[in-house]
């Protein structure tokens, strides 16, 4: 595995398995796609403000403080914004795009785009699937 | 509450120093503070470092070539804002009449931990989805060019400014050309709208500043006001682009402590990380209104001999971005423009100066924390 680090550089920040590093716990969002054609962003809600949050394991609702509860999150949303990155991040080669995405009635995400191009703001995205435990999301 | 004021400065040069001991480049800025200041390094009373890549016991490791023993000593780590931290609390202590005299450092040295971009955090969301910084300030700048009509020239024409200022910064890590606005455009894409000549360099470097009462002495500057915030949540509900509103609270806490609206401010250094990010800090700050921050660098109005110079030093585009030594670094340079001492550098209108550091990254937060500093010279 070719890594950016240098050659056997230790290095404080934790670079992760994606750029030649050891794993770390994966804290990204996750696609449920167990359910016929019923696919869906895994997180918590709030169960008093609604504040959806695609991070789990959160001790209380950062909002409110009241305690959140296990929800799925609709594939589709908005998209916030979107770039094309043109260096080589991680193992990732350029050109990917890359776009947050306002998930209907759920959080933001970072998805990646499935084609690498800029999208005009309040885009109709659908998440697709995922590569490599990335969302992935198309018009 | 007594007055806090910087009573010196001083850095290293800024660049790639992969063969220096990261001990060596906070020496010579403490040693430059020092000698500013007059003092003798026993006067210490307190030692706040602020750093992000260490290495771990940083701060004791500087202090062994110091002979300042036994004072407390202690590491902040808030990102690219992490030696602003650590100035906001030397400035809190003295208030407060905690110490008498205290030495802030900033001090990374990146160049032995990258080759090339900041690997992003794999614990982060972002990071493991392989989001690099300049993408997350792409993501903004793209949402301000669907919002606001952003030009690609009128993000350019902060890098034009900020690298044509560099170029009488002696320290700086690139003073080698002055690119034009299409220069700067055809540069490198890195992630789109930023071309590489709107990306500031990693680096290695330090600063220190050292921060007392008032004692009386006409080259020390009053500090009128220093706002610390951390991050809130950045999400579907907020209006504001990522790092907007956190640059926003600090910026309101610390225009309020020193009693001054934004149009009193002479000159400021501020955190141009990406061109874009100039922009957005200085709609935060209430240099601009919201989606006009655009107009400021082309229309003069803060170039070096315009009403309001920000980042007369380059900035962090010229002088590069050592993350942990970038606050110091903006204080030092502001006290030098304050001081009227700026040389070449020097703007004309130098009563009140402004530094604003914003560090950030952390996945579904408006940054991790925004320190925001009013300086002056004393009536």
């Amino acid at each position: 595995m070719t890594s950016e680090l240098g050659v056997g550089r230790p290095t404080k920040r934790r670079p992760g398995a994606a750029v030649g590093g050891l794993p770390v716990a994966d804290s990204r969002p996750v696609l449920d796609r167990s359910d016929d054609g019923g696919d869906a962003v895994l997180g918590v809600r709030c169960t008093a403000c609604r504040y959806p949050a695609a991070q789990t394991g959160i001790p209380w609702c950062p909002a409110c403080y009241a305690p959140v509860a296990p929800e799925r999150f609709a594939v589709t949303g908005t998209a916030w914004s979107s770039t094309v990155v043109a260096i080589r991040v991680g193992q990732r080669r350029p050109p990917f795009g890359l776009a947050y995405l306002d998930l209907d009635d759920g959080p933001r995400v970072l998805v990646h785009l499935a084609e690498p191009a800029v999208v005009p703001i309040g885009t109709r995205l659908r998440i697709t699937g995922t590569d490599d435990g990335d969302l992935v999301a198309s018009a | 509450m007594s007055t806090a004021m910087v009573w010196g400065v001083g850095t290293s040069d800024y660049g790639l120093f992969p063969e220096r001991r990261v001990e060596s480049l906070a020496w010579e800025a403490v040693a430059e503070a020092v000698r500013d200041a007059g003092i003798t390094p026993g006067e210490i009373d307190a030692i706040v470092v602020g750093s992000v890549f260490g290495p771990p016991g940083v701060a004791t490791r500087v202090q062994r070539g110091l002979g300042i023993p036994g004072v407390p000593v202690w590491t902040v780590e808030n990102a690219c804002a992490s030696s602003t931290s650590a100035f906001h609390e030397a400035v809190e202590a003295v208030r407060f009449g905690r110490f008498g005299c205290v030495l802030v450092l900033g001090v990374d040295q990146m160049s032995t931990l990258f080759s090339g971009a900041i690997v992003p955090e794999a614990t982060d969301p972002e990071g493991a989805s392989s989001l690099p910084l300049p993408g997350l300030y792409a993501l903004a700048a793209q949402r301000y060019v669907g919002e606001f009509g952003v030009t690609p020239e009128q993000l350019a024409a902060v890098a034009v400014k900020n690298k044509r200022n560099g170029l009488d910064n002696p320290r700086a890590q690139l003073r080698t050309s002055a690119p034009t606005t299409e220069e700067v455009l055809a540069s490198r894409m890195i992630a789109e709208p930023l071309t590489m000549l709107q990306c500031c360099p990693t680096s290695d470097g330090a600063g220190a500043a050292i921060v007392g009462g008032d004692r009386g002495n006409r080259d020390d500057l009053l500090v009128e006001a220093s706002a610390m915030v951390s991050g809130a949540l950045w999400d579907h509900r907020s209006d504001d682009v990522w790092g907007y509103a956190s640059v926003a609270r600090a910026a309101e806490k610390a225009f309020a402590q020193a009693g001054r609206p934004p149009s009193e401010i002479d000159v400021m250094e501020v955190h141009d990380a990406f061109t874009i990010g100039e922009i957005l800090t200085l709609e935060a700050l209430g240099i601009a209104p919201r989606g006009k921050g655009a107009e400021l660098a082309p229309a003069g109005h803060t170039t070096r001999d315009g009403a309001q110079p920000v980042n007369p030093s380059g900035g962090l585009l010229s002088r590069g971005h050592p993350l942990g030594a970038t606050g110091t670094a903006q204080i030092a340079e502001v006290v030098w423009q304050l001081r009227g001492r700026a040389g070449p550098r020097q703007v004309a209108r130098h009563g009140v100066g402004l530094v604003e550091t914003m560090g950030g990254g952390a996945a579904g937060m408006d940054g991790n924390a925004c320190v925001v500093t009013i300086l002056s010279t004393q009536p």
